[in-house]
């Protein structure tokens, strides 16, 4: 039995629950609070628990015990709230045919309860000063090596959340439910860079980044997650290794990946909620038919040049979606992306830290209104505005008449435009073609005329692929060329499904790429 | 829904997003019309600064609301022309 009491522990009481004639040992431990910690005098401990979590983790320790141990039965009870010095603060007790097995059962327990279960303790010193303490840094005392103190670092993690556990609304349950939570980010760009610093340091637990691009010299303007000396890299694990390093306490899953209707599902249902930080309406319509059909809530932001909007989705509600104000995906034509009409960095700084701040409410239950408005910034005259919408009763992804089939047919709809195995050379920009690796695979006896020297071009001709395939590797970005960009498609085709995420065939084939080559640069 | 004609010229603060608040040089401004819709008002802007984004590929708010292009407009409304932004 576990208990969290707020009340003075009755330790007679909880001795004579556990008396048992097949009993022939009794060990108790009993947790004083005492007037010092690390040399500061301390005159009052304040303990705060994630109730919920505490139980459930408290009684999987409980049982741990009775199965590792040969023992009757254990008990524990941990107080919360304010304690004086020399207080009762925990009490273990545990009953067992012989003395053994009830000294190492009790120790087990307390030092698992010490180092697993969410409870927080405020000291209060003599100087007047008070600060958290992580009980699971405590555990470091006993010998344990199950705790979250970073030995290079030197501190625990509570001090580095500290002056936010100090806020009302978050305190040592709201900290609690932060590291609980898992957040998907889509897009490591400009509003990911942002919304993943402030995610990560805030102790979001689980961090999930979905970004395939290489790290280019025009980002770094913006995308202040990375540095100068990492151009050409994959972002994916730039940003994993940068946030990582900032919060050592929190666990980074990449995806080096493009999101499609094939693993949008699997990706998805590992977290609590979704950030849209990408930069396109396909994987924006992607993920808003999908955060609709899988239930899940989205915080949406998209920028121009000096402006942004914000938008949250939450299922279950009354909140509208993408499509109940844009049924159809507009056409790109009708916006520009931040490669043709320029953005200051400070834009999606300021709205990824937007999306990073309705993120952390909604994971702590405050209240918002952004899933009833969307909230419209303009930077330039710092006019901002919140323009009330409501759910469209036709949107063809959460209105009326929409079911599973029509969730379906969308996602196909968005599957079918995000199959995109070609790169148009004349659409894409130097600095980005750079990222890749081209590879001819006409046969030698077509290659006789051409002279691609400027491009590093690897030869593996289409009838020796499967020969020569080992010399590529899945992770690596290729461009795939043949005459015409027939073959080209079909192998690249083939290479996605062997993994190949990065592949492309050069739509035109030669021909486009001596235009490409001849081309004034940009 | 049938609107009353109205010729009476009334003062709309209208504020553009975006492409067109590069097109328009400008993010705010209040003008007198006698639209009496914002589908009616945006055609006559459209004339005047030679816009380029056909009313199908816009939304409208009128007094911090999205509203039908075919809603009456009251005079002192706030129209807001909203293009969709993609950017990140």
């Amino acid at each position: 039995m576990f208990q969290i009491s707020t009340s003075p522990i009755d330790e007679v009481a909880l001795k004579k629950r556990l008396e048992n004639p097949k009993a022939g040992a009794f060990v108790s431990f009993e947790g004083w609070v005492r007037n010092h910690h690390e040399g500061r005098e301390v005159v009052l401990l304040e303990y705060e628990a994630f109730e919920a979590l505490a139980q459930s983790e408290a009684e999987k320790i409980l049982q741990e015990a009775v199965s590792r141990f040969e023992i009757e039965e254990a008990i524990c009870v941990h107080r919360t709230g304010a304690l004086c010095i020399g207080a009762l603060a925990v009490w273990v007790g545990v009953t067992a045919a012989h003395r053994g097995a009830a000294f190492q059962a009790c120790q087990y327990i307390m030092d698992a309860i010490k180092s697993r279960l969410p409870i927080w303790k405020k000291e209060h010193y003599a100087n007047g000063d008070s600060g958290w303490v992580n009980c699971q840094h405590c555990a470091s005392h006993s010998g344990s090596d199950n705790h979250h103190v970073d030995k290079s670092l030197g501190f625990d993690e509570v001090h580095y959340y500290e002056r936010q556990m100090r806020l009302p609304e978050v305190g040592a349950e709201g900290q609690a439910t932060l590291k609980q939570s898992k957040v998907l980010v889509v897009g490591a760009g400009g509003l990911g860079s942002a919304a993943l610093l402030y995610l990560a340091s805030a102790g979001v637990g689980t961090l999930g980044i979905c970004e395939f691009d290489n790290l280019e010299p025009s980002n770094l303007h913006r995308q202040v997650l990375y540095h100068a000396s990492d151009a050409g890299q994959s972002k994916c694990e730039l940003a994993k290794r940068r946030l990582q390093a900032l919060n050592p306490f929190i666990h980074i899953q990449t995806y080096d990946k493009k999101l499609d209707l094939n693993n949008i599902e699997g990706i998805l249902n590992h977290y609590d909620l979704v950030l849209d930080c990408t930069d396109n309406f396909k994987t924006k319509f992607l993920l808003n038919d999908a955060a609709v059909h899988f239930q899940k809530p989205l915080i949406q932001a998209s920028i121009y040049q000096y402006e942004g909007q914000l938008q949250l989705y939450l299922p279950n509600g009354d909140s509208p979606c993408l499509r109940c104000l844009w049924p159809e995906m507009p056409e790109a034509d009708c916006t520009g992306t931040c490669e043709d009409v320029g953005v200051l960095g400070a834009v999606p700084g300021v709205f990824g830290t937007l999306q990073a701040m309705e993120a952390l409410k909604y994971l702590l239950g405050l209240p918002t209104d952004l899933n009833r408005h969307v909230l419209m910034m303009d930077l330039l005259t710092s006019r901002v505005q919140k323009i009330r919408q409501i759910q469209n009763p036709a949107c063809p992804i959460c209105g009326e008449n929409a079911d599973r089939e029509s969730f379906l047919t969308m996602m196909n709809g968005n599957a079918e435009e995000e199959i995109d195995l070609e790169i148009d050379l004349a659409a894409c920009s130097r600095e980005h073609l750079n990222a890749f690796q081209w590879v001819d695979i006409r046969e030698a006896h077509e290659c006789l005329q051409d002279d691609f020297e400027a491009l590093l071009v690897q030869q593996i001709p289409l009838s020796r692929f499967n020969l020569e395939i080992s010399t590529l590797s899945p992770q690596h970005a290729y461009l795939v060329f043949c005459q015409k960009g027939i073959r080209s498609k079909k192998l690249v085709r083939v290479l996605r499904q062997q993994g190949f995420t990065k592949v492309y065939s050069v739509q035109g084939g030669v021909k486009q790429i001596q235009n490409w080559l001849k081309a004034p640069l940009q | 829904m049938i609107v009353k004609a109205d010729t009476t010229e009334k003062k709309i603060d209208v504020q553009y997003y975006a492409l067109l608040r590069e097109e328009r040089g400008l993010s705010f401004e209040t003008v007198m019309t006698i639209a009496q819709t914002p589908k009616e008002l945006y055609g006559e802007l459209q004339k005047r600064h030679g816009f380029r984004l056909p009313i199908e590929r816009l939304k409208v708010a009128v007094n911090d609301a999205f509203q039908d292009w075919d809603s009456p407009l009251q005079p002192n409304d706030n129209v807001v022309f909203i293009p969709p932004v993609a950017g990140g």
